[in-house]
């Protein structure tokens, strides 16, 4: 407490700056002890605990050399604008040193809306690359050989199926299709678009639809299941993504079942998306007991006997929530140690985000310093080394056995209810509700301490450096699209979406129909609007726009 | 007797943002302050926004953004507003707001502006007397 204006004494001052302990909790909540000895392990069996790396249950790791045998895929997330503007991006990242492509959507193509929109035709491009018809992919990845460049799309509606359209009118076999994307429908349910706009059923029903065609068509394509990112980014705990998570893959699996589909068919083709927060042994404890519980579930809960199927790939996006807007260059060190979180976890592919993800679209420089980052990590600071370097030590051992047990109990209390029940009725939001709300209860308070935030704020800052791009590829994308959709065979189009409709509409998987329509020329509106209305719901989720045409009329 | 009376205000997101932690979170902080809170949620569109603010009475509008396109819809909403007879009711927004665009903000009428780093008694601060102000405007007109 500074009184009447006068400067505060040197001793109060360097009392103040006293670093003490704000918090004994892990960041997700978890109580810790002072330290950890050979009397907390509980019970524990390395071989039917722990095991050596690329060993049952894989807490260890997946594979027994590690990054001896598979470096981590260096990634980085690039979209904006028209699909030129992000190729250009992509050549970029590539000519940076990255390894991997991820490309993400904007927010009306991960929502399948078209940019010609009339409420929201605005946000064109601006948070990702528009990509509403097949023939957009195909410009993107223009000389791109399908089965052989691993693009990551961050993208989960229809994503696979427009991918696999452009795949088709290229000659190049779906069997041998490669890359991934994330179609974890509910959890976008569950994060931000709400009960309304994606019901729960029908997410499960796009879900199992599309994990069932992938599988059964191209086994070489990953999906990203479940998307447990966004989960966390929500307001989940490492406890709660673990356990929301499962829940979410054990319902899309008890599902394909019952279409026919063996355990061994689908797990293989799986990896979990993941994130890394700033807690950094609470992350590793994370990944640890995620591969072990997963393995069990697996391999106990579906007769998995396939090796694959029990050992879980994950993919790591570092958390954006975590990252501060108060003098933005902290966040490469926040950076820094939750990508080695990510590494010393086992994980197989790392997105470092970039420093300014909390003021805008990233800048090249923040990219390349992504890159960067993460390349320091593999050559300088040891992290490839050697596999599960913390395996063994007490405080982590015990970590991962305390998120594990809380994990279950948690995924076991949601399953009581259903997951989907649990998501109608508030349940899931309400978790979330209830973290952030004591994350910002406990920051207000200072038992939570964010550096840049509510401690060691800087003082008044030049406004940080901003990303900024030419509008004008992405209305003369716009321009286009409109141009694709007046000059078209439209007959065939019509047919082709009443395809998908009566298809989906008959309880029947649409995936292929889907497919067929893209390759038409329908757009990823029309398609997922077929797809919404087969399922009950209105053709525009907002309700703005009605069909372009009767579903219900008989195909000629 | 206005100051007795509780702040009335309706709180969304517009477009197809699905960013809603920080929303749902100062919904419940301003409940918690004692402010009577609308929540709209996410994913309105400028006339339906427009349609609730009118109908609810609101003291004050509390726009959210997580995405880049909050130039084009505060203008579009504020439009809106002024085109119904509503161009009074004043707006805050929150949320990822770049420092440049603070000007422009201002110039669509906008005084509220809070983002990472505010703090809910700044916020309470400016709903108190930019609500205050709004309804004694009112009083006089009526």
């Amino acid at each position: 407490m500074r009184s009447n204006g006068k400067p505060p004494s040197l001793a109060a001052s360097l009392d103040e700056k006293q670093v003490r302990l704000s918090r004994t909790r892990t960041w997700g909540g978890l109580e810790t002890q002072a330290s950890y000895g050979p009397n907390d392990a509980n019970e524990r069996d390395y071989k039917r605990d722990l095991g050596d790396p690329g060993e049952f249950p894989y807490t260890r790791g997946a594979y027994p050399q590690m990054y001896r045998s598979r470096m981590w895929t260096l990634r980085n997330i690039v979209g904006y604008g028209a699909p030129e503007d992000t190729r250009d991006g992509i050549e970029k990242t590539l000519a940076a040193g990255g390894t991997g492509v991820n490309v993400v959507v904007d927010t009306l193509t991960q929502q399948a809306l078209d940019p010609d929109h009339p409420a929201f035709g605005a946000e064109a491009g601006l948070e990702g690359c528009s990509l509403p018809t097949a023939r957009d992919i195909d410009r993107l990845l223009d000389g791109v050989d399908l089965t052989k460049v691993d693009v990551a799309w961050h993208w989960t509606i229809m994503a696979y199926q427009m991918v696999a359209a452009v795949a088709v009118k290229r000659g190049t076999p779906l069997d041998k299709l490669q890359g991934s994307h994330m179609p974890d429908h509910l959890q976008e349910t569950m994060c931000g678009w709400g009960t309304d706009l994606l019901p729960a059923q029908l997410s499960q029903r796009a879900t199992v639809d599309c994990v069932e065609y992938c599988v059964r068509n191209s086994p070489r394509w990953t999906l990203g299941l479940p998307q447990g990112y966004d989960l966390r980014e929500a307001g989940l705990s490492p406890v709660g993504e673990i356990a929301i998570g499962m829940a979410v893959v054990k319902g899309v699996l008890r599902d394909l079942e019952k279409r026919g589909l063996d355990i061994d068919q689908v797990a293989p083709s799986i990896a979990w998306v993941s994130t890394a927060d700033v807690d950094f042994f609470e992350e590793i404890a994370k990944f640890r007991a995620l591969r072990r519980m997963w393995a069990r579930t697996m391999r106990d809960g579906f007769g998995a006997q396939d090796p694959r199927s029990m050992r879980l790939r994950i993919a790591c996006h570092t958390s954006g929530r975590s990252l501060v807007y108060g003098q933005p260059l902290n966040n490469l060190s926040r950076v820094a140690v939750q990508s080695l979180a990510a590494l010393l976890g086992g994980v197989q592919s790392v997105e470092a985000c970039t420093y300014d993800e909390p003021i805008c679209v990233p800048t090249q420089e923040a990219r390349e310093l992504a890159t960067r980052t993460q390349q320091i990590l593999a050559n300088e600071i040891g992290a490839a080394r050697t596999a599960d370097p913390l395996g063994g030590s007490y405080y982590v051992e015990a970590l991962t056995d305390k998120v594990e047990a809380e994990a279950a109990k948690l995924m076991a209390e949601i399953e009581e209810i259903g997951l989907l029940a649990a998501i109608d009725a508030g349940r899931i939001a309400q978790l979330m509700d209830d973290y952030n709300l004591s994350f910002r209860r406990e920051m207000d308070s200072g038992e939570r301490i964010v550096i840049g935030a509510n401690a060691f704020a800087p003082p008044e800052e030049p406004p940080p450096r901003r990303f900024t791009f030419d509008p004008a590829a992405t209305q003369a994308h716009v321009r286009r699209f409109k141009e694709l959709k007046a000059g078209r065979d439209g007959d065939l189009v019509k047919r082709k979406v009443r395809d998908v409709y009566a298809t989906a509409k008959a309880g029947n998987n649409c995936s292929q129909a889907a497919i067929d329509a893209f390759v038409a020329d329908a757009t990823l509106g029309e398609v997922w609007g077929a797809f919404r209305m087969a399922m009950g719901r209105p053709y525009d989720g907002y309700r703005v726009i009605e069909a372009p045409f009767d579903f219900e009329a008989v195909s000629v | 007797m206005g100051k007795a009376r509780i702040i009335r205000c309706v709180l969304g997101m517009l477009g197809t943002d699905v960013h809603t932690k920080g929303i749902r979170t100062l919904a419940q902080l301003l409940r918690d302050e004692g402010v009577e809170v609308v929540y709209l949620g996410e994913h309105n569109t400028v006339p339906g926004m427009a349609s609730a603010v009118i109908q609810e009475d609101a003291d004050i509008v509390g726009l959210s953004f997580s995405t880049a396109a909050y130039l084009h819809y505060v203008r579009a909403f504020r439009d809106e507003l002024i085109s119904r007879g509503a161009g009074d009711v004043p707006v805050m927004v929150g949320g990822m707001i770049h420092p440049d665009d603070r000007a422009p903000l201002a110039e669509m009428g906008i005084e509220g502006i809070f983002g990472p780093g505010s703090t809910v008694p700044e916020i309470m601060a400016f709903m108190s007397r930019a609500a205050d102000a709004y309804r004694n405007a009112g009083a006089v007109n009526s």
